[in-house]
């Protein structure tokens, strides 16, 4: 079966948002079926690759399935939280947008 | 079967009033709770009361209060909010004023103090608590002669006991968001302190609630090009009894009320979904269902609750420095180019003025300065943009070290690559506020609730 690249935010959507230096980004199945998908590859490895050292501490991953819907959350990727942060978006509000970007990898058949 | 309805009213200080004031005239909710504390807006209301005793509230509950609080209080809505910030009695006393001045006779003005523990740091030191940060950074030895301010995160406690004695707006500190909802849904509905279950279910009305526009189609990523009436948003509404639980909201307004539209609320700045901590119980919402129940009306179902933590949250606000960001904009052709020369002329005069930074930032808005890393910056696209802004900013230790780069921007205009444009006027040294968050022992905090009657 032959693969192809997406963006997340095709099968995805989100919120993000703040608290000291973490950043917490929900993610959730734009239908129920690509809850697997995201599952299997949105893993927090292929998340702290996607940001390298925009985010500089751990990512944890929290599932809630009866929602179709992931918690990701970032310890030390705000640039020092608001307002230390230098950044011009120091609450994150675009890390949501920053994480659908990812790209992920399916089967032609999956979507 | 009892019902109890509440509306969200404002989701931060700074938020528009339209909302609330729709909802008083339309709805037919029973209260309204207003949420006005961000993290850090205490340490920035401390700072207003340095300088003037009367403020360190968030006047903007006075306005709205001006718009529909005499609306309300003949229609029986009492109104919850944590307005009070820094100077809980400053606004009750200007609350009085209001309610006197338009005859508001019999009004029941509730509020509670106690959050703010500064002046108990010393003796609780003594006392062994040692202020631990809760991110592991930094030592409370080198923050704690810098502190703005110290507050603790309560619970329903004394916004209760405002509302048993009677009262019809009931002003706090920092209360939790979520408690000034929990608190009308333990009155009305008679739930017991330790009904884990049921706190919790109150707790989530709050949390669905307390951002505002945002739980009813606001920054809604799922379909926002389908939100009606965006205009005239309209902001979330619980109705909640012991045996259901309803998300809707007031009717003629816009917005949307959907099962996407409550989930990206939902996990929004929650940790983990099994252990979601307040200081009134501990929720867990890693079993929780959101279902359509009919046009702008969504069912929440599966809402556990545990145990409430033993310790409570402290915040507080210390200086950490100063920063200053400035910007120049440049065009076609080469416009990239062109900015990343000006950045460099910039980080080379600075190093000749000597400056000593913390940390020194540039990004190019129209580009990278959003999603930094992950932004595309394939050089192919980024060479025919039309426009692009240098953004530069610093943080410094004293406030003449970052002052370092004010004057350096708008000579730029004539003294660097063509075309660069100055805007917005000279660029401000702000100070910085770091955040200390830390645990304290609940014994540590005594609260008072307060009413005031009209007469």
């Amino acid at each position: 079966m032959a693969k192809k690249d997406i963006y997340l935010n095709q099968i995805a959507h989100g919120r993000s948002g703040d608290k000291g230096d973490t950043s917490n980004v929900c993610i959730f199945a734009r239908k129920p079926e690509y809850y697997a998908i995201i599952k299997r590859e949105v893993t927090t490895d292929k998340v702290q690759a996607h940001f390298g050292d925009m985010v500089k501490g751990e990512i944890i991953r929290y599932e809630v399935e009866t929602l179709k819907g992931f918690n990701y959350v970032m310890t030390h990727a705000l640039g020092g939280g608001a307002t230390h942060s230098l950044r011009l978006d120091s609450l994150g509000k675009s890390m949501g947008s920053a994480f659908l970007r990812m790209k992920i990898q399916v089967e032609e058949d999956e979507i | 079967m009892k019902k109890v309805i509440i509306g969200g009213g404002q989701g931060f200080w700074g938020d528009s009033n339209d909302a609330a004031i729709h909802m008083v005239k339309h709805s037919n909710i029973q209260y309204m709770a207003c949420d006005y504390l961000a993290e850090l807006t205490l340490s920035i209301m401390a700072r207003q009361k340095l300088k003037n005793p009367k403020a360190g509230y968030a006047r903007d509950f006075l306005d709205m209060m001006c718009a529909c609080g005499e609306d309300a209080w003949q229609k029986g809505i009492r109104i919850l909010t944590d307005a009070g910030g820094m100077n809980v009695e400053g606004l009750a006393e200007s609350l009085k004023q209001w309610a006197e001045g338009s005859g508001l006779r019999g009004m029941k003005i509730g509020y509670v103090t106690g959050d703010e523990i500064k002046a108990d740091i010393p003796r609780l030191l003594a006392e062994g608590v040692t202020f631990e940060n809760m991110d592991d950074v930094g030592d409370f030895q080198e923050i704690k002669d810098k502190i703005f301010n110290a507050n603790v995160y309560f619970g329903h406690e004394p916004t209760l006991s405002c509302l048993e004695q009677g009262a019809d707006i009931v002003v706090t500190g920092r209360s939790t968001d979520s408690a000034l909802f929990l608190a009308p849904v333990m009155h009305e509905l008679s739930i017991h302190p330790d009904d884990w279950d049921q706190l919790a279910r109150g707790i989530m009305a709050g949390h669905l609630l307390e951002c505002g526009g945002q739980g009813a189609g606001g920054n809604f990523d799922y379909g926002w090009r389908e939100v009606p009436r965006m205009d005239e948003l309209g902001f979330p509404i619980a109705e909640v009894s012991k045996e259901d639980f309803i998300i809707t909201k007031a009717p003629d307004c816009g917005g949307i009320i959907s099962e996407q539209s409550c989930k990206e609320q939902f996990l929004y700045e929650v940790h983990d979904p099994a252990n979601y901590i307040t200081p009134d119980v501990t929720v867990d919402i890693s079993q929780a269902m959101l279902t359509q129940a009919g046009e702008n009306r969504v069912r929440l179902r599966g809402v556990k609750g545990k145990e409430r933590p033993e310790m409570l949250k402290l915040s507080m606000g210390y200086h950490a420095g100063y920063k200053v960001a400035a910007m120049l904009s440049f065009a076609w052709p080469d416009a990239y180019e062109k900015a990343c020369m000006a950045a460099d002329i910039l980080i080379k005069k600075l190093k000749r003025k000597n400056l000593k930074a913390e940390e020194i930032r540039v990004d190019y808005i129209g580009l990278n300065a959003l999603h930094l890393n992950v932004a595309d910056m394939d050089p192919e696209k980024v060479k025919d943009i039309n426009e692009v802004v240098m953004r530069i900013a610093i943080r410094t230790l004293t406030k003449e070290d970052a002052y370092k780069l004010v004057p350096e921007i708008s000579p730029l205009q004539l003294n660097g690559p063509p075309g660069a444009s100055f805007f917005g006027g000279r660029a401000k040294v702000q100070e910085v506020i770091g955040l200390w968050p830390t645990l304290i022992p609940r014994d540590a905090l005594t609260l008072r609730s307060h009413i005031i009657e009209i007469k």
